[in-house]
């Protein structure tokens, strides 16, 4: 963890009547803020265990009289999660190895190979980050729709979603900077081993890179995970679909037998573990990760 | 690319001055290299990015159906566009969200990061718990909120009740609906834009602050005349990239309110879907998602420049 060196109030400062209170006031407004942020978590929690009729005329009432435990196994194989789990981690883990294949191999020649015209290709990239990816997503969907020369179509392809998935040019920022931070000289005494890009590439920079691809993949997940709309369109076999595009249209299905409402929040709770788990395991390369990470907005 | 280098080697070989500078000093066997890791990104950004958006420009002066077959029609698509009601409404929505987000949820992040900056310990504790809205499925989160705001028997009515102000439509009145979403939006979203700040606050020097100390500055003094000068440039920074994420919502009115009450959260992506996948209108569609490049794209270009300079 982090050494407290000082922040805006002094060690003294801290010992006096003044410093104490506005630091105890800081303290309990942010304790405050923290059950406020954490209060929808808990709800959909105890909500999945009340009963049918609780649930309803439930109000101030947070917490059930007896809890129904089994809702949850209930829930678990009523809306097939192992599948529609499996079905997300197989999309955002592929999606992730062809992102980051992709971006550490164009930052590491834009880095290290001089390539001619770099800079120009640098700019390509960037300008992907200044035009949002909603702006066009409607060619993009004819062009997964009919693949141009090959004349394919990659709906219901996990392709159709790996592929421009790819698409980082934050990622490929990033990388860069970190390629460039590398001292040239072992690269120079790799060069006069006589090894080839390749395995400069493979066996130097890579492990250098560990700590900064790392923080690309949490992002990655977490994004990936969330995204809604490319599924959509892209997966319109609902077999295919992952867990968040899947979930709300069988909770929200308009039929007679629509899901009671502590079914939807034992599903909900389900459905929000996996990014939540990885979160608190990877938190310690969350600062570091997300402060860079959050500026694409 | 190895032909090319093949026969330059040859070329220079028999006439020696025969091409500039440059030429001659670009190593081209490493260039074959250099291009074969940059490939596979020239591909999937070329096809999937770069061409895509080349489109839309396009397909905003043609008829466009679904397998991509299109005529040209001139200025009709923006024609029809600046002519519908639905423009107007759009934009104005829009622009209610980005001033009702600013004013809900700008000024929380920095207070927060002060507040956690000033912790001895449990920084970390409390940059997971503000964070962990952020890692959340929005259909997951909407299906909680929505429950959360349910008009007859929800939680936020039963607790303002407690003050006794009567149950509220919270999402079916169109005065309430933006701020509701809003509300949503923000609990979602300021954890991200938290870590920046704290990051930001990691870098203020302490000897700006010993030094104010021996001045006689008070605490507040301090935060006013060293942090918030500090903070300025990611003020600014933060701003922008919220008026942008705002500009372009979409899933929570898509999914929660469908556009409505009325067309009070009708905004202009969710007309973009709409025309697009509702009415199969390819060319309408990307007409309005050109008025979203150019009026996002003027605001982004000022972000951008804001970025490089404080990175360089």
């Amino acid at each position: 963890m982090e050494t407290w060196d000082r922040g805006i109030l002094t060690r003294l400062e801290m010992r006096t009547p003044t410093g104490r209170s506005i630091f105890l006031l800081f303290l309990g407004l942010l304790l405050v803020l923290s059950i406020t942020v954490l209060f929808p978590f808990l709800f959909a929690f105890t909500a999945g265990l009340k009963t049918n009729l609780e649930i309803y005329s439930s109000g101030l009432q947070i917490f059930p009289t007896n809890p129904q435990w089994s809702t949850y196994s209930m829930v678990w194989t009523k809306y097939s999660f192992l599948t529609y789990f499996k079905n997300s981690f197989f999309l955002v883990g592929g999606g992730l190895v062809c992102q980051l294949t992709v971006t550490t191999l164009a930052a590491y020649s834009l880095a290290r190979l001089k390539p001619f015209a770099g800079r120009l290709i640098m700019g390509g990239f960037m300008i992907t980050l200044m035009i949002p990816s909603i702006a066009y997503l409607i060619p993009l969907y004819t062009t997964l729709v009919k693949l141009p020369i090959l004349n394919i179509s990659l709906l219901n392809s996990y392709w159709g979603l790996w592929l421009p998935y790819s698409v980082n040019a934050f990622g490929i920022l990033i990388m860069k900077i970190f390629f460039e931070s590398i001292p040239d000289d072992l690269y120079d005494a790799a060069k006069v081993d006589g090894a080839s890009p390749l395995q400069i590439f493979w066996s130097i920079t890579l492990p250098l890179a560990r700590g900064i691809i790392i923080v690309l993949i949490i992002v990655g997940f977490i994004a990936l995970w969330k995204d809604f709309l490319l599924p959509l369109l892209v997966l319109p076999n609902a077999d295919l679909q992952p867990i968040t595009v899947r979930l709300w249209y069988m909770l929200n299905a308009s039929t007679v037998s629509a899901p009671s409402l502590n079914e939807q929040m034992a599903a909900s709770f389900l459905a929000l573990l996996p990014p939540i788990i990885v979160a608190v395991t990877l938190q310690r390369y969350l600062q570091r990760g997300l402060s860079v990470g959050a500026v694409k907005g | 690319m190895a032909v090319t280098t093949k026969l330059d080697t040859t070329a220079t070989l028999i006439q020696p001055h025969s091409r500039p500078a440059w030429w001659r000093r670009i190593r081209w066997g490493n260039q074959i290299a250099a291009y074969l890791f940059l490939a596979p990104a020239l591909i999937v950004f070329g096809v999937f990015a770069w061409l895509p958006i080349l489109k839309t420009i396009l397909f905003s002066f043609q008829n466009v159906n679904i397998n991509g077959d299109s005529s040209w029609v001139g200025f009709d698509n923006i024609q029809r566009m600046l002519s519908d009601p639905a423009f107007g409404t759009a934009w104005k929505n829009a622009l209610q969200f980005a001033l009702l987000s600013i004013s809900m949820g700008y000024f929380i992040p920095i207070g927060v990061a002060i507040m956690v900056s000033e912790m001895r310990r449990g920084k970390a504790f409390f940059r997971l718990v503000y964070f962990l809205p952020t890692v959340i499925p929005i259909t997951i989160s909407l299906l909680i909120w929505r429950f959360i705001y349910k008009p007859d028997g929800g939680f936020l009515n039963a607790l303002i009740g407690l003050l006794n102000v009567p149950p509220q439509a919270w999402l079916q009145d169109q005065r309430l609906v933006k701020a509701s979403i809003m509300l949503i939006l923000t609990w979602a979203n300021f954890g991200s834009t938290l870590l920046i700040y704290i990051a930001a606050l990691q870098d203020i020097p302490a000897d700006y602050y010993e030094a104010a100390e021996i001045d006689g500055a008070s605490p507040f003094r301090r935060i006013r005349a060293i942090t918030f000068p500090h903070l300025y440039p990611t003020m600014i920074m933060t701003f922008i990239i919220q008026v942008i994420a705002v500009a372009q919502i979409f899933t929570e009115p898509f999914l929660l309110t469908k556009g409505g009450p009325g067309t009070a959260t009708l905004t202009p992506v969710l007309v973009i879907y709409r025309k697009a996948f509702d009415n199969g209108d390819f060319g309408l569609a990307s007409a309005w998602s050109l008025s979203l490049i150019i009026i996002l794209g003027i605001f982004s270009a000022v972000y951008l420049r804001f970025f490089t300079r404080r990175t360089a």
